[in-house]
């Protein structure tokens, strides 16, 4: 029994950071946006680490699930919005169509992009992101360029109140939600044949089939899942926080390179690293703008760079590292 | 008249595309030699750009001879990049030198925006045009394809002729095997990211005497994509296939252009964007290793 | 060596963490209002894509503040003179940031007015916030007529919106050539870009002209050149076209590149700024744009007294001179600062009018407001859409920035047809008789 509940210690330094960020923005005045902004950064990471931190792949086309995702909300919302029964069930309605979306991309991307390893898997998948931009400015896909604008549609369907309420703190505590499943998915992973299948993959793609792993059923698994949390991110966060979707922003590829920032600041593979990372981000970069603004991109890049150079396994690599034999040792992983 | 615009697109794509291969090969050699993803790549490319600009501007240096000073530059760049950070991470995971050679990236911007603002410049540097009928191509725009294409030429040779450079592709291909022969793989690694960053950056200067205008710091992103894509195109770990790769990049961005114009309802020019990206993962689908080789 | 080595990073990282955490929770105790100043709030964009247009805001705005601190003597309200204080910080043209430094602005700051983000986009990811704490936000930036669709009640715009950009060129062209009869239409593709192109192809066939070419071009784009060979074949009298800044130096360059040459060529958001003539020099002779405002218009305190309007803020000079030292360089300000300083005026005006800094107040006393600035006249709608400001033409002539249009603001004649690139790069300059 006890040996179960071990298992699963290592969430309670994530879940307790959570809670703590929640309180300290509901409760300290002024908190909240930054406290959204945080958790998008640790939920980012989070979903972004089920793939990258586990497999070693790097999908620089991470944004274009987001991307998807945030149309799912967005074309749920605007072509539902006749609907008047609804109420509610349209954000239920743009969670689903998002997922949908996103996983619909995740298997075509797997199918095609996953048999590529390094750095040509890494290209085909900014090939995916830039291409589907330029297809949905180009073929005039869901208003092209224009895109879609739609804070009148949400206010008629659930009125002034709810819809502020939901675009200024809803849509963030759905973020919180997405990052702790994410969270509780990335240990169930490890934990489980898919984890140390990974594990093996990671090390020695070859060696593990030869070994008979099925390499490829993992990989698409790791894909997939860390794919559809990319959507859910995107329809909460830039759907709904963010009401309106213009391609090429949400198919900004500055954002892939932000999640892998925060995934190996923090340690990739490990399931505290994409918070700490986050948190590191985000906070960083909040009060470096209200400290020197317009400077903080200078300040910022060599930080990164000694980090990265000092440890090149993240904060929390170089924390199991020193925890290694200790009691401690069960929280971090 | 379509046939008279495409063939004129054709001519100009070739030329741009010579370019765009010469503002390849850098990341192609930094990748073959050392496997490393630059992804600060586009920063090094208006590094070029802004030296240019400031020659020509401030002591009206023609840009051709700025040339051999924004390799050395570039060259010195490098090294320092190098023994700074680059030197420590060759063992460490795939990821740290990703972001590391980002961070590089945004160092320059933020470096350049302090110093040179953030506004868009250009210089103006006549040399008179070639009107070829169906297109007309300006001097500066043919000095910077053969330019490239020089570039391309002396590479190759030499890769190929040369003991260094035989040593350089030694490494690349096995550098147990080439450390076992004698050869100095730390002063190899060294060398060729500096002359990739040198490469990159006098890119940057042929590119500026293509497209003499809207140089400012964070010029470069578009292009680290689009050499990511050629860099495929080419095999991704060879110099010269990257110039090739430029040259297709370059006649399918634009003679795409007045195929997609006869379609109704689309953005001819978008379209044509999303053809090139769509080319680059059918290609890795197909044959990997790139168009060129033979493998 | 090693470990103690390890022991030292680790220490320091602990420090940093500790500072972080001590940072994050111990900051309840933010500065109490004081009663004896405004405070004007702004995420500004001073890096990432908008640094260039939100510089200029940054220095317009604080030009406009130094002038009524200083020559105006304060906002006069309840029956006290109070300084505005300006509170920024730098959003890195980031929606995420934006959100977040909104939020710190209204309760840590407790600043009285939030000033927009450049683009239309992050003025949108602003405005939730805002308007669900009431709070006053004041779009400089943000072009887009649809953010007005929305029902924002608390969203006034100062910037003129995008459809009407290309009006003013249109009709001037067909009053000075009433044969110019064929127009093309190159724009770039983002929400911006494809409003101007929306406006200007009404427009053009409510004034009889006939559209004989009409594409976007993808934003980020470097070489137009497909597009311009096929804009070239279709023959046109007229070009008007353009996006940002970097587009618009491009557009120019390659069109003399391949030789095309028109009657009029409009490029909106560049062609008005210096840079754009210091980038192409002679080749941007004749070329015209777009502005909301220029140096050089002439709106003054006799103008205003002849259209019975009120006037208030610095005259140009002031103006220009407030911005130079605000940033601290010897740069001429373009629309963007000037947009930004009017909005400062305008909402000094309105907590005059209203007699209160409360934000449904002073949102009902812009309502009303009429007045003229060096910026031009200011009139928005019951949708805070900006309606009283129109935009001026101006064109390159030997140099200088000539504004051509409309007529009751020029400071020069329009220079037509415009000469030929050929000519131009023999000396040529657009300088009418």
């Amino acid at each position: 029994m006890k040996k179960k509940l071990i298992k699963f210690y290592p969430l309670i330094p994530v879940f307790t950071v959570y809670i703590l960020l929640f309180f300290i923005g509901k409760n300290v005045p002024g908190m909240w946006q930054l406290v959204a902004m945080l958790l998008f950064y640790c939920a980012l990471g989070q979903a972004f680490n089920i793939f990258l931190g586990m497999t070693g792949y790097v999908d620089f086309g991470y944004v274009a699930f987001m991307g998807v995702g945030t149309y799912g909300m967005a074309l749920a919302i605007t072509r539902l919005a006749s609907i008047e029964e609804l109420g509610i069930g349209i954000i239920v309605a743009g969670f689903a169509l998002a997922l949908l979306m996103s996983t619909l991309l995740s298997l075509a991307v797997g199918a095609v992009a996953l048999r590529l390893r390094g750095a040509y898997f890494a290209i085909a998948t900014i090939g995916v992101n830039e291409g589907l931009r330029f297809l949905i400015e180009g073929a005039r896909i869901w208003n092209g360029s224009e895109g879609l604008i739609f804070v009148s549609d949400i206010n008629n369907i659930l009125g002034r109140d709810t819809a502020d309420a939901l675009m200024t703190f809803w849509a963030d505590v759905m973020v919180l939600v997405i990052a702790a499943l994410a969270a509780v998915v990335t240990l169930y992973y490890m934990r489980s044949k898919i984890g140390y299948a990974l594990t093996a993959l990671r090390e020695d793609e070859d060696a593990a089939k030869v070994m008979g792993i099925n390499v490829t059923k993992y990989k698409i698994i790791a894909f997939i899942t860390s794919s559809c949390f990319a959507g859910l991110i995107g329809a909460a966060s830039w759907a709904l926080k963010t009401p309106y979707v213009f391609p090429p922003e949400v198919f900004e590829i500055q954002y892939t390179i932000e999640a892998i920032i925060i995934v190996l600041l923090g340690g990739a593979g490990t399931l505290l690293g994409p918070v700490a990372g986050g948190l590191i981000y985000g906070i960083s970069k909040y009060y470096l703008a209200v400290y020197v603004p317009g400077f903080q991109l200078l300040i910022f890049a060599p930080i990164i760079i000694v980090i990265i150079t000092l440890f090149p396994e993240g904060i929390l690599g170089m924390l199991k590292n020193r925890f290694q034999n200790t009691g401690l040792a069960h929280f971090i992983i | 008249m379509e046939v008279e615009q495409l063939t004129g697109n054709l001519l100009q794509g070739l030329v741009l595309g010579a370019v765009y291969g010469m503002a390849t090969m850098g990341l192609s050699l930094i990748f073959g030699v050392l496997r490393i993803v630059n992804v600060g790549h586009g920063a090094f490319i208006m590094v070029g750009a802004f030296i240019t600009l400031w020659l020509f501007n401030a002591f009206g240096i023609n840009p051709l001879l700025a040339i051999p000073f924004a390799f050395m530059f570039g060259m010195g760049l490098g090294l320092i990049f190098y023994y700074a950070a680059i030197r420590k991470l060759r063992n460490a995971p795939e990821l740290a030198t990703l972001l590391v050679t980002f961070s590089f990236g945004i160092l320059l911007e933020e470096v350049v925006k302090f110093i040179f603002g953030s506004e868009f410049r250009g210089y103006n540097w006549i040399v008179g045009k070639v009107n070829l009928g169906v297109t007309v191509l300006p001097m500066s725009k043919m000095y910077a394809c053969f330019g490239s294409a020089l570039v391309a030429l002396l590479l190759y040779l030499w890769f190929n002729k040369t003991r260094a450079g035989v040593a350089m592709r030694s490494v690349v291909q096995d550098s147990e095997g080439a450390r076992v022969c004698g050869v100095n793989v730390g002063g190899v690694y060294a060398f060729s990211f500096a002359l990739g960053i040198g490469l990159t950056v006098v890119s940057g200067v042929m590119l500026t005497m293509f497209i003499p205008v809207g140089i400012n710091p964070y010029m470069g992103g578009g292009y680290t994509l689009k050499a990511f894509v050629i860099a495929v195109l080419g095999g991704l770990s060879s110099p010269y296939g990257a110039f090739f790769g430029g040259l297709i990049f370059g006649l399918i961005e634009n003679g795409s252009y007045t195929l997609f114009a006869l379609i109704p309802g689309v953005e001819p020019f978008a379209m044509t964007r999303f053809l090139s990206f769509a080319m680059l993962l059918i290609i890795l689908l197909i044959k990997p290793t790139g168009l060129l080789s033979t493998k | 060596m090693e470990v103690a080595m390890k022991r030292k990073y680790f220490k320091t990282l602990f420090i940093i963490f500790t500072l972080f955490l001590f940072i994050v929770s111990g900051y309840a105790n933010a500065a109490a209002r004081s009663p004896d100043k405004i405070q004007i709030g702004h995420p500004a964009c001073l890096s990432g894509k908008y640094a260039k247009a939100g510089e200029q805001a940054v220095g317009g705005i604080k030009a406009c503040i130094n002038w009524v601190n200083n020559v105006y003597g304060g906002v006069k309200i309840k029956g006290g003179k109070v300084p505005l204080v300006y509170k920024f910080y730098d959003s890195e043209s980031k929606k995420e940031s934006v959100t977040s430094l909104i939020a710190r602005l209204i309760t840590v700051d407790k600043v009285n007015v939030i000033f927009s983000p450049y683009s239309s986009g992050l003025t949108l990811r602003g405005a939730p916030i805002t308007e669900s704490r009431r709070m006053l936000y004041m779009d400089h930036g943000g072009a887009n007529n649809k953010i007005f669709q929305q029902g924002f009640r608390y969203i006034v715009q100062t910037i003129g919106p995008a459809s009407r950009y290309h009006e003013g060129t249109l009709d001037m062209i067909r009053m000075i050539d009433p044969k110019a009869k064929r127009v093309a239409l190159a724009y770039e593709d983002s929400e911006f870009g494809k409003m101007v192109m929306d406006g200007a192809e009404k427009h053009s066939k409510k004034l009889g002209f006939d559209i004989v070419f009409q594409r976007t071009y993808p934003k980020g784009v470097t070489d137009l050149t497909p597009l311009l060979s096929a804009l070239k074949s279709s023959k046109p009298d007229i070009v008007l076209g353009g996006g940002h800044f970097e587009d618009g130096q491009l557009f120019n360059r390659q069109m003399a590149d391949l030789d095309i040459n028109v009657n009029a060529l409009s490029l909106i958001a560049a062609a008005t700024l210096p840079a754009f003539y210091e980038a192409l020099t002679n080749m941007a002779e004749g070329v015209m744009g777009p502005s909301h405002w220029e140096y050089g218009v002439k709106y003054s305190t006799e103008e205003a007294k002849k259209a019975g309007i009120d006037w208030i803020g610095p005259s140009q000079e002031e103006f220009v001179d407030y911005f130079k030292k605000a940033v601290g360089k010897d740069i001429v300000p373009d629309y963007h600062a000037a947009e930004a300083g009017a909005q400062v005026l305008a909402y000094v005006k309105a907590v005059e009018n209203a007699n209160s800094l409360n934000s449904d107040k002073v949102r009902k006393a812009l309502g009303k407001l009429k007045f003229m600035s060096f910026y031009g006249n200011w009139e928005i709608d019951e949708t805070g859409l900006q309606i009283g400001h129109s935009m001026v033409d101006a064109q390159w002539q030997n140099s200088k920035r000539v504004i051509v249009w409309p007529i009751e603001a020029q400071t020069g004649e329009a220079y037509y047809p415009m000469p030929t690139f050929s000519d131009k790069s023999k000396g040529k300059v657009a300088v009418p008789e």
